[in-house]
């Protein structure tokens, strides 16, 4: 299990620019990312996201420690793509699986853009606080009040949500350890033994998420959060 | 529940679609055999109802792209309309079957939230993501049969984590003692 989220405290133009800019910043440098294709072009968006992480002053451990959960994932993509993506011009050959430079070259691309994606999002909430994020996603979504849509309260659902990942991941994770000390891991045995191990570790999973959920709305109501109205917001936010 | 927690619960349910992708795919290949993003779509549209199951459903898959690059972008748009679908059918059906026995009430509600998502994904994929080059034959292997663990795991869980909820007093209690 990798981490994701968490705010990294630090100085820098990514921590001082809007969190709005932020957040559309991040739409169209993943859209540019996933349009690479050239090794040129991927060259140069690593290069920029580099170049991100070095302004962010997170240090390339934070911005780079999601991408060593991935690893085993990463791998199996690389190599699946080797093996399968192309049956011409074969380097080696085994039965119905041919590795072939074309797929290897696949498989590098598909590796590089889903690491730089995951870097990317890692400098957002690392740079990111979550109300700064809920306040981004409001003023994105602005426009779309004057529709009708409920602007405040998806702004209020996107920060939330931002803010319980990093909290979940830990919580599942010590479960994980939890219950590999008392009965043995989840990925072990056939389908059914795994499946029972899952229930035995996703339910407390889920019963901890929402006893966190149900804290969480009590004490927003207690300080004077509304939906139904016309605003989501704290009272003391919408004091001018 | 109130509406606050509504939206908190949805926004759990969404963080839980970006957790538990993370502990899966630590298995290699696990992500789309076990489909673990489902399941806190699924258990939301049944605790909280229709919409905060489709908001569940919008943000679990958008948010993990944006933040951890799963689902990949071009296949985003096929997997969100069909997690909305098991919050939005999920949400409906739990609001309105009633059998008097809580566990069949879900499992009613999750089989056909199950087969929606499904026909409704597959319907999209023909029609839209996958014009022309999609078959029964494809359909029936990406939905079925590649992701066979992950409905038997749908099966097992999903009930269980509700039941689970409701007792610990964290949902309102469907019936006011169980039958």
């Amino acid at each position: 299990m990798r981490s994701a989220g968490g705010y990294v405290w630090a100085d820098s133009p990514l921590h001082r620019a809007p969190a709005a800019a932020k957040l559309a910043g991040l739409v169209a440098a993943v859209a540019l990312v996933v349009l690479a294709s050239s090794p040129l072009e991927l060259a140069l968006a690593a290069t920029g996201v580099a170049a991100l992480v070095a302004v962010s002053c997170v240090g390339w451990h934070a911005a780079l420690r999601a991408l060593w959960g991935l690893r085993w994932f990463l791998l199996v993509v690389l190599c699946m793509n080797a093996l399968f993506f192309s049956a011409s011009d074969p380097l080696l050959s085994l039965g119905p699986v041919h590795l072939t430079l074309a797929g290897a070259a696949q498989g590098a691309r598909v590796v590089v853009r889903t690491a730089l994606v995951v870097v990317l999002g890692t400098l957002l909430t690392a740079t990111t606080r979550p109300q700064q994020l809920t306040s981004g996603v409001r003023e994105l979504l602005r426009p779309l009040a004057r529709l009708g849509v409920p602007t405040e309260v998806a702004a209020l659902a996107v920060g939330v949500t931002v803010q319980f990942v990093p909290t979940l991941l830990r919580e599942s994770r010590q479960l994980m350890r939890a219950q590999a000390l008392r009965c043995g891991g989840v990925r072990s045995g056939g389908i059914m033994r795994r499946a029972v191990s899952y229930v035995r570790l996703l339910v407390p999973v889920f019963v901890s998420a929402f006893r966190r959920a149900d804290e969480l709305s009590i004490a927003m109501e207690a300080r004077g959060y509304r939906i139904g109205g016309r605003d989501a917001r704290p009272e003391r936010e919408r004091r001018p | 529940m109130s509406p606050v927690k509504r939206v908190v619960v949805a926004a759990a349910c969404a963080a839980l679609g970006v957790v538990l992708p993370m502990a899966f795919h630590a298995v290699p290949g696990a992500g789309n055999a076990w489909l673990p993003m489902h399941l806190p779509v699924m258990v939301c549209g049944l605790v909280a109802g229709p919409v905060p199951g489709a908001v569940a459903g919008l943000l679990a898959p958008v948010l993990s792209s944006l933040l951890t690059g799963m689902p990949a972008a071009p296949i985003l748009p096929s997997i969100t309309c069909e997690l909305v679908t098991y919050g939005l059918v999920s949400g409906l059906l739990s609001a309105r079957v009633r059998t008097g026995r809580l566990p069949l009430d879900l499992y009613v509600s999750l089989v056909s939230a199950m087969l929606c998502g499904r026909v409704v994904g597959g319907a999209l994929q023909a029609l839209i993501f996958s014009a022309g080059s999609y078959s029964l034959a494809a359909w029936v292997a990406g939905y079925f049969l590649t992701g066979l663990p992950g409905i038997v795991l749908q099966l097992v869980v999903v009930v269980p984590v509700v039941v689970a909820l409701e007792r610990a007093a964290l949902v309102p209690a469907r019936y006011d003692s169980e039958p």
